[in-house]
C-alpha cells in the first residue's frame, strides 16, 4: 500500500481499520486523529444533524468511563482533545506528549467503539447542540454559508447544515443515535493517523489493541442516494439581515469531486491567480484600484462528491450587481485570454509553499493524512505539488471553460434589513 | 515535551551596537523559516484622540515605501510565494514574515526596509482609512464583540486599554499622515526592536542577514518614549445592549494583575482551572452539567499595564440571570473555598503541558520569544513562567482570588424582556 515517495506508512489491520503513521524524530509531541466516514452525508434526511449531536456524545464516556474521565485524564497530562464534524467526515484528536499516548490512546478507542449514549446524558447534551445553533443563528456568515449551500446543492446532503434543526433533533432518541453509531463506527470506515514521536512498530501494536472489540453494525436507516447537483443556470437569492453593517455577495460554482483530482487542484491554482493577495486580480482591481469592495476572496473547497469554487466579497449593498457583473466579465477573460507566465509561476509558488507551510507540526500533517484517507487515499496528497507544476496555461484555460461560466452559477447576497 | 527553550544550545541572543535585540534558534527539521520584528510600541502608547493610530500605522507599513509601491511590495512577497503581515497589539507591535528558507533573505531585507522607511503615501492612507472605518462598523455585527467592548470600556475608562485597538470611528477619521509620521519617527527606532529568526538557517547567516538590513540605523539621542499608563478604579457596573439575537451574550470582568504582578502565575493557573478546555471548571458545571451553553470560558490576557480577568457564556436568552449568577459563584467562590491538592495539580499540569504545545512551530516560538524579550521579561522568562507556575499552592490561589474577584463589571447583551430584567436586578 505504500508508495515510495509518501513518508508515512499505510497498514491495513485485520479487521479492516486502517493506520497511517509517521514518525517525526525531532518533536516530543504526538497527534493521534481518528477520522470515521461518518459525516452528514450518512444521514437518511429525518435524521439530519445526528452525525454532529453524536460527536459531542462520543465524549460522554462508555460503561467502562464515566463522562469527563476521558477530558480529565488527556488534559491533565498536559494534552488537548477535541472533535469536529463535516459532511463527509467526523474526526477526534488529542494531542499530548510521545510518552503519554500509551496510557491515552485506549481510552479514545474505548470512546468511539463503545460509547454509551445514556439518555439523561442525550437530553441535557442536545440543550448544548441547541446553544451551538442558537449561536449560529446569530453569526450572518453562518447563515449566508448556509444559504448558498442549499441554493448550489439542491436535495444533496452537502445543501443542509451540519448541526441539523431543533426540530429533527427534538425528535431523536438515544436509541435511534446508538444505531447510528454502530453502524458506521466500524473499522473499514475508520482512519487511525498517529503522528509524531513515536516509532512504527509500538504504535502498531498500540493501535491493534486498542481498536478492536467493535460492535456488529445494526441494522439502521441509510441516507438516500443523492444525485449529484448540477445547475441549469444562475440562481440568484438576496436575504436581508438584522444588524448587518455590510453587504455580501457569495457566488459558487460546482465542480467535481475527489474523482478528479487534477481537475480539483487545477481550480486551486484559478482560484490563487483570481484572488489569492494583493496583487490578484480580483483583489487589486477591486479594492486595491477600484475601491468597490472591502475585502474579495476566492476559494476552492473540496468534498468527495462534489466540491465547490466560490468566490466571495464584502461591499457596500449599492455596488453589489456591479461587482458581480466585473467578476464574471473576469471569469470569461479566464477563459478568452491566457493565463500570463508570470501569474502562473506565482500561484503555482503560493500554493506549494502554502502546502509546506501547513504541514509542519504532527497536528496539520495527521489532519491533511485523515482528510484524504477518509475522502480518496492517503497518498493522494503527495500528488497536489507536481500536479500543480504542470499546469499549463493552456489547461486552465481549458478547465475554467468547462467549470467557471457565467451562464450557471449561484448567487446569495446578505443585505442589511 | 521540552522544559525549556533556553535548554536548547540552539538559542543565540545578540545585540547590535545600535541596541536592536537578535534571537535566533535554528530548526533544521523543516524547510521554513519564520521571523518575527517585534517594536516596543502598541495601542498603550497612543493617547485617546490617537485610538487605533499604530494599528493604522501597522497596516500601512506595507502600503509603501520611499521607492516601492504598495503593489510592488505585495508583489515581491506573493511571487516567492512567502507570506508577510502586521499586527499591533496593546503592548508591542510587530511584522511577521515566513518563507521557504532559499527566499529569507530577499524577504526579511523588504521587511527591514518596511520597518525603516515607510512613506505613508496620501491615496494609502485614504484606502485604508475607508477600509479600517468599515472593519469599526462591522464590528456591530457580532454579538460576543460588542459585549466585550463594553466590558473594557466600563473598565477601563481613561485608560488606553479602554478601546478596540482598531480605535473609534471619531479618531481613525481624524488620523493624519504627519501622526503617522511623527509616531514612527519617535517609537519605531533600533533599541525599541527586538528580531527573532527561528527555522533553517544558521545564526551566523541569519545574524548577517540582521546587521546588513538593520545594523547601519542610527539610534536618535533622545532615549526612546517611555509607557506611562493612568491608574484606573474600577467600580462595579452592569451595562447592557438589546438587541433581538437568538443567544444572550453575559459577562463579568474583574480588574487583574499586570505581567509583572507577583500574582500573575497563580491568576494564570487559576484561569486555566475555570476556562480552559473540556475539563474546565465553567465548562464542567455549566455546560456538561446544565446544557447552559454551547461556549462557555474564561480568558486573562497578559498585559504590561493593569489586566482584566473575564468569564463569559452565549445562552438561551431566558437563561440570562442563572448564568450571570452562576459566572459569578464559580468565580468569586475561589475566595472562600480553597482548591484541592489534586485540582491544583490538575491545572498546573494543563498549563505547563498546554504551554509546551504551544511551541511546535517556528513561527510560534519566534512568536513566543521575541515576546518575551519586547515585553521586558527576558528570553529567560520562558522557564521562570514554568517554574512560577510550578511553585503556586492553594493558599496563593486563594490569596489572590481574595485580591482580585471582588468588584466585577457585568456586560449583558440580548433581547430586552429578558436581559433588562437582570441589568435592573443589578442597578
Amino acid at each position: 500500500m505504500n508508495s515510495v515517495d509518501f513518508p508515512a506508512s499505510v497498514i491495513r489491520l485485520e479487521n479492516g481499520l486502517t493506520l497511517i503513521h509517521q514518525e517525526i524524530a525531532a518533536t516530543p509531541v504526538v497527534v493521534a486523529d481518528v477520522w470515521v466516514k461518518a459525516g452528514a452525508i450518512t444521514e437518511p434526511t429525518e435524521w439530519a444533524g445526528m452525525a454532529h449531536f453524536l460527536e459531542h456524545m462520543i465524549f460522554k464516556g462508555t460503561d467502562q468511563l464515566p463522562p469527563g474521565v476521558f477530558d480529565y485524564a488527556i488534559e491533565t497530562q498536559g494534552g488537548m482533545t477535541n472533535a469536529a464534524t463535516s459532511h463527509d467526515y467526523a474526526h477526534f484528536y488529542i494531542t499530548i506528549a510521545a510518552d503519554m499516548l500509551p496510557q491515552t490512546l485506549p481510552y479514545l478507542a474505548d470512546l468511539l467503539l463503545h460509547a454509551a449514549i445514556p439518555a439523561d446524558e442525550f437530553s441535557r447534551e442536545r440543550q448544548v447542540v441547541l446553544e451551538e445553533i442558537r449561536q449560529a443563528q446569530d453569526d450572518p456568515d453562518w447563515l449566508g454559508y448556509q444559504a448558498m449551500s442549499e441554493l448550489v446543492y439542491q436535495d444533496h446532503p452537502y445543501g443542509r447544515p451540519v448541526l441539523g434543526t431543533a426540530e429533527i433533533l427534538q425528535q431523536r432518541s438515544p436509541e435511534e443515535m446508538r444505531c447510528f453509531h454502530q453502524a458506521h463506527y466500524q473499522p473499514d470506515k475508520m482512519t487511525v493517523v498517529i503522528a509524531g514521536g513515536i516509532p512504527l512498530e509500538p504504535t502498531v501494536a498500540m493501535v491493534k489493541h486498542a481498536f478492536r472489540g467493535f460492535a456488529s453494525p445494526p441494522p439502521c436507516p441509510v441516507a438516500a442516494i443523492a444525485p449529484v447537483p448540477t445547475l441549469p443556470g444562475v440562481r440568484r437569492e438576496i436575504l436581508h439581515l438584522p444588524r448587518l453593517e455590510q453587504s455580501r455577495l457569495t457566488m459558487a460554482w460546482l465542480a467535481p469531486g475527489i474523482d478528479q483530482l487534477e481537475t480539483a487542484y487545477g481550480l486551486d491554482l484559478l482560484a490563487a491567480i483570481l484572488a489569492e493577495g494583493r496583487s490578484s486580480r480580483l483583489v487589486r482591481e477591486l479594492r486595491e484600484d477600484r475601491q468597490l469592495v472591502q475585502d474579495i476572496s476566492a476559494g476552492f473547497s473540496l468534498q468527495r462528491d462534489c466540491s465547490l469554487f466560490t468566490i466571495q466579497a464584502w461591499l457596500d449593498g449599492k455596488d453589489v450587481d456591479r461587482v458581480e457583473a466585473i467578476v464574471c466579465d473576469r471569469i470569461s477573460e479566464l477563459v478568452a485570454n491566457p493565463i500570463t507566465e508570470a501569474e502562473l509561476a506565482r500561484a503555482k509558488r503560493l500554493l506549494c509553499n502554502d502546502y509546506a507551510f501547513s504541514t509542519e507540526a504532527p497536528g496539520q500533517l495527521a489532519g491533511l493524512y485523515g482528510y484524504y484517507g477518509t475522502i480518496a487515499n492517503a497518498d493522494r496528497c503527495l500528488s497536489y505539488v507536481p500536479t500543480l507544476q504542470r499546469y499549463t496555461s493552456a489547461q486552465l484555460q481549458s478547465l475554467a471553460h468547462q467549470y467557471l461560466t457565467p451562464l450557471r452559477y449561484v448567487s446569495t447576497i446578505l443585505r442589511p434589513a | 515535551m521540552t522544559a525549556s527553550l533556553l535548554q536548547a544550545p540552539r538559542l543565540h541572543r545578540t545585540v547590535l551596537a545600535n541596541g536592536l535585540t537578535v534571537l535566533v534558534l535554528e530548526n533544521p527539521v523543516a524547510d521554513i523559516v519564520s521571523a518575527r520584528l517585534f517594536i516596543r510600541a502598541g495601542g498603550a502608547f497612543e493617547a485617546p484622540h490617537q485610538a487605533g493610530l499604530v494599528s493604522f500605522l501597522m497596516g500601512l507599513l506595507t502600503k509603501g515605501t520611499e521607492t516601492l509601491s504598495s503593489m510592488a511590495i505585495a508583489e515581491t512577497v506573493e511571487s516567492v510565494g512567502a507570506s508577510l503581515g502586521t499586527d499591533a497589539a496593546a503592548d508591542y507591535s510587530v511584522i511577521s514574515l515566513k518563507t521557504v528558507s532559499a527566499d529569507f533573505p530577499e524577504i526579511f531585507a523588504l521587511a527591514a526596509t518596511l520597518l525603516r522607511q515607510p512613506s505613508f503615501p496620501h491615496d494609502e492612507i485614504d484606502l485604508e482609512r475607508r477600509l479600517t472605518l468599515q472593519q469599526i462598523r462591522s464590528m456591530q455585527e457580532q454579538p460576543f464583540t460588542i459585549a466585550f467592548n463594553r466590558l473594557r470600556q466600563d473598565m477601563y475608562g481613561e485608560h488606553p486599554y479602554a478601546l478596540p485597538g482598531i480605535g473609534t470611528e471619531a479618531s481613525v477619521s481624524a488620523i493624519t499622515q504627519q501622526a503617522l509620521v511623527d509616531f514612527h519617527r519617535q517609537h519605531m527606532r533600533p533599541d525599541n526592536v527586538v528580531v527573532t529568526i527561528v527555522g533553517r538557517i544558521g545564526p551566523e547567516a541569519a545574524l548577517a542577514q540582521v546587521e546588513q538590513a538593520l545594523g547601519d540605523w542610527q539610534v536618535p539621542a533622545m532615549p526612546p518614549p517611555a509607557l506611562t499608563l493612568p491608574s484606573v478604579t474600577t467600580t462595579a457596573t452592569c451595562s447592557m445592549v438589546a438587541q433581538d439575537t437568538n443567544q444572550a451574550i453575559v459577562m463579568v470582568g474583574y480588574p487583574a494583575a499586570p505581567v509583572k504582578h507577583p500574582a500573575y502565575a497563580a491568576l494564570k493557573l487559576i484561569n486555566t482551572y475555570l476556562g480552559n478546555g473540556l475539563s474546565s471548571r465553567l465548562f464542567v458545571e455549566l455546560r456538561e452539567k446544565r446544557g447552559l451553553a454551547y461556549d462557555v470560558s474564561a480568558f486573562y490576557p497578559t498585559r504590561l499595564g493593569l489586566s482584566q480577568f473575564v468569564a463569559y457564556i452565549g445562552t438561551a436568552p431566558e437563561n440570562t440571570a442563572t448564568a450571570l449568577e452562576s459566572l459569578r459563584f464559580e468565580v468569586e467562590r475561589l475566595q472562600e473555598t480553597v482548591l484541592s491538592d489534586d485540582e491544583l495539580q490538575a491545572a498546573k499540569n494543563k498549563l505547563l503541558g498546554q504551554y509546551a504545545l504551544g511551541k511546535q512551530t517556528n513561527a510560534q516560538i519566534a512568536q513566543l520569544l521575541g515576546w518575551y524579550e519586547i515585553l521586558g521579561l527576558g528570553v529567560e522568562y520562558d522557564q521562570q513562567f514554568q517554574d512560577m507556575v510550578a511553585a503556586v499552592t492553594v493558599l496563593d490561589a486563594e490569596a489572590v482570588a481574595q485580591e482580585f474577584f471582588h468588584t466585577p463589571c457585568i456586560s449583558l447583551l440580548g433581547p430586552e424582556e429578558f436581559v433588562a430584567p437582570v441589568a435592573q436586578a443589578q442597578a
